[in-house]
């Protein structure tokens, strides 16, 4: 694999949410706005970029990595969680209303599955530049979704698109033309669910109408 | 050396160096937050003396009115006394307590203002990290408390017993000390 499909990959043919379905947790919680689904891809690209590189740094010297084999996922797991204290003291501090509106999703990125996933996975068997690229595929292939889920869930349920802080866009205009409301449940916990449900059957059924018939068939006499 | 030993090594050298990264992390930032901390201490302290709505509520200042002198504490769960003395007599005219209890996920932090009369001019939630469906519903709460010294009106939110046990603790805090503050211990 090059290093440009290393970093493509992540977007569509195997993005974290869509694809593998991994990260669900906070992806389904964050999503209510646009603006929070931002914060949690940059805290999540921070993340799993660096900690991809440094496991990859680790992994590549044999001598390092040969000490580190029989404990690798606790490892793993102090790399990520440092990482992810950083990215959290650096929201308090720069990021004030964007770090109160995360909460306890910020720390919650370490046990998102992505990041280990990946660090198991792919950082750990390949060069450090290719383990950054394709964390950074992951990463933009994992807010793309995220910022998708946020844009159907708070157009839908809210009537607004809250791009960053108060720079909020009111589509309420259409609801009105339209003479309904926005759908409160789309900013419920269960409207999560549900949007991520649409979603992903909306674009399962879009990816297989690009694949020949036989090998949609032969899927589903399979399942 | 046996496998045991080079693994505990080598967690104990990656947590050595994770330890130091953080603990330099945290004394670049830490000023940052105090400043910001503080900050949000204030903004809340002015809802309570000046109307939201004026068009010019965000030029005024409660040291306009006041004299502001923040006393740091660290007893028990109150961590910061804003002290407000009246500017010609100096009269202690109220204290804004900082306290603090556990939730459901962490500390829940709340600013308490009691005027001298021992009556509740206001409370707000500084920081907390409840569960999103709690969350919502707890910051802007009417607990049901005018004085400080009764808290037998105390309204607890249904379904969110941690949290609402943290908010009776950072008022039962302040309700312990505030007399005695005002009798004597602050009102120098």
């Amino acid at each position: 694999m090059n290093k440009l499909q290393n970093f493509t990959k992540g977007f569509i043919k195997e993005n974290p949410l869509f694809v593998t379905v991994l990260g669900m947790c906070p992806s389904l919680a964050v999503t209510t706005s646009l603006e929070k689904a931002l914060g949690m891809g940059m805290g999540v690209f921070f993340v799993l970029v660096l900690s991809n590189f440094i496991v990859s740094l680790v992994m590549s010297n044999p001598k390092i990595a040969e000490l580190v084999r029989p404990v690798r996922i606790p490892v793993y797991i102090v790399i990520i969680a440092t990482l992810v204290t950083i990215v959290e003291m650096l929201m308090h501090a720069f990021l004030y209303d964007l770090y109160k509106s995360l909460g306890v999703f910020i720390p919650l990125i370490v046990v998102n599955c992505i990041i280990l996933g990946r660090a198991e996975a792919f950082a750990s068997e390949n060069k450090p530049l290719d383990s950054v690229l394709d964390g950074m595929g992951m990463a933009l292939g994992f807010t793309g979704a995220i910022v998708l889920i946020s844009l159907f869930r708070e157009i839908l349920g809210a009537g607004t698109i809250t791009i960053w802080g108060n720079l909020v866009l009111n589509l309420n205009f259409i609801f009105n033309f339209l003479h309904i409301k926005p759908i409160d449940l789309f900013v419920q916990p269960a409207g999560a669910f549900l949007s991520f449900g649409l979603i992903l059957a909306t674009l399962t059924a879009i990816g297989n109408s690009f694949k020949p018939k036989s090998i949609v068939k032969g899927a589903t006499a399979n399942e | 050396m046996s496998g045991g030993i080079k693994s505990g090594l080598v967690l104990l050298v990656l947590g050595i160096i994770s330890g130091l990264l953080l603990a330099s992390v945290n004394a670049w930032t830490d000023p940052y937050i105090k400043e910001i901390e503080l900050q949000e201490q204030y903004d809340a302290l002015k809802e309570f003396y000046f109307d939201p709505t004026d068009p010019n509520y965000a030029t005024y200042q409660v040291s306009d009115l006041y004299d502001l002198t923040k006393l740091d504490v660290n007893e028990g769960s109150i961590s910061t006394i804003l002290v407000l003395k009246d500017k010609t007599s100096g009269t202690l005219e109220s204290l804004a307590y900082v306290a603090s209890g556990n939730g459901y996920n962490g500390a829940v932090t709340m600013l308490i203002v009691v005027d001298s009369d021992l009556t509740v001019r206001g409370y707000k939630i500084l920081t907390q990290n409840e569960n999103p469906p709690i969350q919502e519903d707890f910051i802007n709460y009417d607990y049901n408390v005018s004085a400080i010294t009764d808290l037998s009106q105390f309204d607890a939110i249904a379904h969110a017993t941690f949290t609402s046990n943290a908010v009776l603790a950072c008022f039962n805090a302040v309700s312990e000390r505030a007399a005695n503050d005002f009798g004597g211990g602050l009102n120098e």
